[in-house]
């Protein structure tokens, strides 16, 4: 044991770590749960099987000559985005509120970092759930979408407008967990949010036509992000022309993100 | 913020809590509570259940914002400085968990880490060596008891060459040897000068280790002294329902006893009988006599409950919620 005249001097050698590189250090270690932990892995299965059964009802839809392959892409495009959403509302509920009642949550606290790189660590694990869940849906997309001219702009667009609405949905997922005592209750109020947000991929253009659903898909981030998808994809059109639909998703994912931040800062035991 | 390094013995407190209220979910956990602990001290925190030793312990880490009063850690407010408090501050929380799929090596490794300290790995092994673990050390957490874990946690508090450490039950679930262990190591932490603040329920680690106490009701701090201030023969305010060791010459292998007693030790015929809760403990033998002991003589009666143990009955049976129930 270092005698405490030493540590003194030991202690004032020691240079404090940059949030930087402490918010790095946690993205790793949330990583590293996502792909070594039963239930990070049993989550990567589910979302396997989730897009096996679409692919192939998908797949089942364009042999009988019911969808075309521009529209096939489409929706998987969406389904991709909605199951990386609720991955990012798993992680983002398990990232504070599961670790506070699994208590692993206060040793981490205790560390000399300060919330926000708490905060980006947690979301950079978000980031690394979703990432993992595109690396798991490139296939499907491959599967139903390789023999149509628009596969390259939809893993485009899905990239550029589903991280943001994902992100979102993990930073509010968190946020709730942070603010709420209970799992149960954050995860809940995350997913009935979640499966609003997400009502346009169920309730088709139709409804969506309506005022109540035009309102709707004004403030609503998966209708911004699908409505430019479904031009990009289904029209052909660059996705450049869509910066309107990427700032309302970037807005949603800033707003999300300061709700978590506040969430952190009032984090208590 | 700079932190104050406070090298000298007998200097500013390490850790001062003065009239500190605070509340948790708008419910009032403390009301009043006052501590002091300076460099190379064992002060032992004690109090019933629900008392807030917990939410104390959590005001001390710069958890829980007090609503009155002021807490000083280092000479700074541990809410406000967090990071400069916490990086010379080493802590075991209540029911602390764990990432069960690291190993304790990985475990301690990460916790260095995000500490600013770069760890060896011979230096990891011999922290886990320190508190007991080595053989443990490629098994992942998921599979280790409750006492490992707790031993796993201490060598976590005790990563940064700490200060300041604050411990809640450190010895909780540890075996009798893991125990003592544990004890040996806080002396001699306390002697290389860092201060300690021990929440426990067991007064026997209390006498053991800490030079003095404090003792919590109903979230106000009701005493504070020196352990060796209080003494030792029994005080003429002793509490109903003591602990009391009645010698006896008596035979009756076998045979029940009464509710309350439970036999110390027993040679041939001369026979220890502990006693706990009695108003009368000599009304013990007789019950056991109707149980079928053969008792033949009374040598004595001793008072077998410790001048803490007395004092803490004495101060916690006056809790209001205590006394409701």
């Amino acid at each position: 044991m270092t005698s405490h005249a030493d540590q003194v001097s030991v202690r004032s050698a020691v240079l404090p770590l940059r949030p930087a590189a402490g918010a790095w250090l946690i993205a790793r270690k949330e990583t590293g749960e996502l792909l070594l932990s039963r239930r990070g892995l049993a989550w990567l299965l589910v979302v396997a099987v989730v897009l096996s059964a679409f692919a192939l009802l998908l797949v089942s839809d364009t042999e009988l000559g019911l969808l075309d392959n521009a529209q096939v892409v489409y929706d998987m495009v969406g389904i991709v985005i909605g199951v990386g959403a609720l991955i990012g509302v798993v992680a983002g509920v398990d990232a504070v509120g599961g670790e506070r009642e699994r208590g692993s949550l206060v040793p981490l606290l205790l560390v000399p970092l300060p919330r926000g790189a708490l905060l980006a660590g947690k979301l950079g694990g978000i980031a690394a759930a979703w990432a993992m869940t595109l690396v798991v849906a490139l296939p499907y997309l491959w599967a139903v979408g390789s023999t149509g001219q628009n596969l390259g702009h939809a893993v485009a667009a899905l990239i550029v407008l589903g991280t943001p609405v994902v992100l979102g949905f993990g930073a509010f997922a968190l946020g709730l967990g942070a603010r709420l005592r209970s799992v149960p209750a954050a995860l809940n109020a995350a997913l009935v949010v979640l499966l609003l947000s997400a009502s346009p991929l169920v309730i088709g253009p139709g409804l969506r036509r309506t005022t109540i659903g035009a309102a709707f898909d004004a403030v609503n981030p998966f209708s911004a992000a699908l409505n430019a998808v479904d031009a990009v994809v289904i029209d052909g059109e660059r996705l450049a022309a869509h910066a309107l639909a990427f700032c309302a998703v970037a807005v949603w994912a800033l707003a999300a993100g300061w709700f978590a931040w506040a969430g952190m800062r009032r984090l208590a035991r | 913020m700079t932190i104050r390094a406070n090298t000298r013995p007998g200097g500013d407190p390490l850790l001062e809590l003065r009239s500190v209220a605070a509340a948790i979910g708008g419910a009032e956990i403390l009301r009043d509570v006052s501590l002091r602990l300076g460099r190379g001290e064992i002060l032992g925190l004690l109090g019933p259940n629900g008392a807030g030793k917990t939410t104390t312990l959590s005001v001390a880490l710069g958890l829980t914002a007090p609503s009155r009063g002021s807490a000083r850690v280092f000479g700074g407010d541990p809410f406000v400085d967090g990071a400069a408090v916490r990086a010379r501050l080493g802590a075991l929380p209540e029911g602390g968990g764990f990432y069960g799929w690291m190993t304790a090596p990985a475990y301690l490794g990460f916790f260095a880490r995000l500490h600013g300290l770069a760890r060896a790995p011979d230096e990891l092994a011999e922290r886990l060596v320190q508190v007991g673990l080595k053989p443990s050390a490629g098994q992942r957490i998921e599979t280790f008891s409750h006492g490992m874990r707790q031993r796993l946690g201490l060598a976590r508090a005790l990563l940064a060459d700490p200060l300041l450490i604050l411990l809640d039950e450190p010895t909780n679930g540890l075996d009798p040897r893991g125990r003592r262990e544990v004890h040996d190591l806080l002396k001699r932490l306390a002697r290389d000068g860092a201060g300690i603040l021990l929440c426990t329920h067991l007064l026997d680690d209390v006498e053991r280790l800490c030079d003095r106490i404090s003792i919590m009701v109903a979230g106000v701090t009701v005493r504070d002294a020196a352990l060796r201030d209080l003494g030792g023969g029994p005080p003429a305010d002793a509490p109903r329902g003591g602990r009391f060791r009645l010698f006896l010459s008596a035979a009756g292998e076998g045979r029940p006893l009464p509710s309350g007693v439970s036999l110390v030790a027993q040679e041939r015929e001369a026979c220890v009988v502990e006693i706990a809760g009695s108003e009368m403990p000599e009304a013990a033998w007789v019950e056991m006599m109707f149980l079928g002991w053969r008792v033949r003589e009374i040598h004595r009666i001793e008072d077998g409950s410790s001048p803490l143990e007395r004092l803490y009955l004495s101060l916690t049976d006056a809790d209001p919620a205590r006394s409701a129930a």
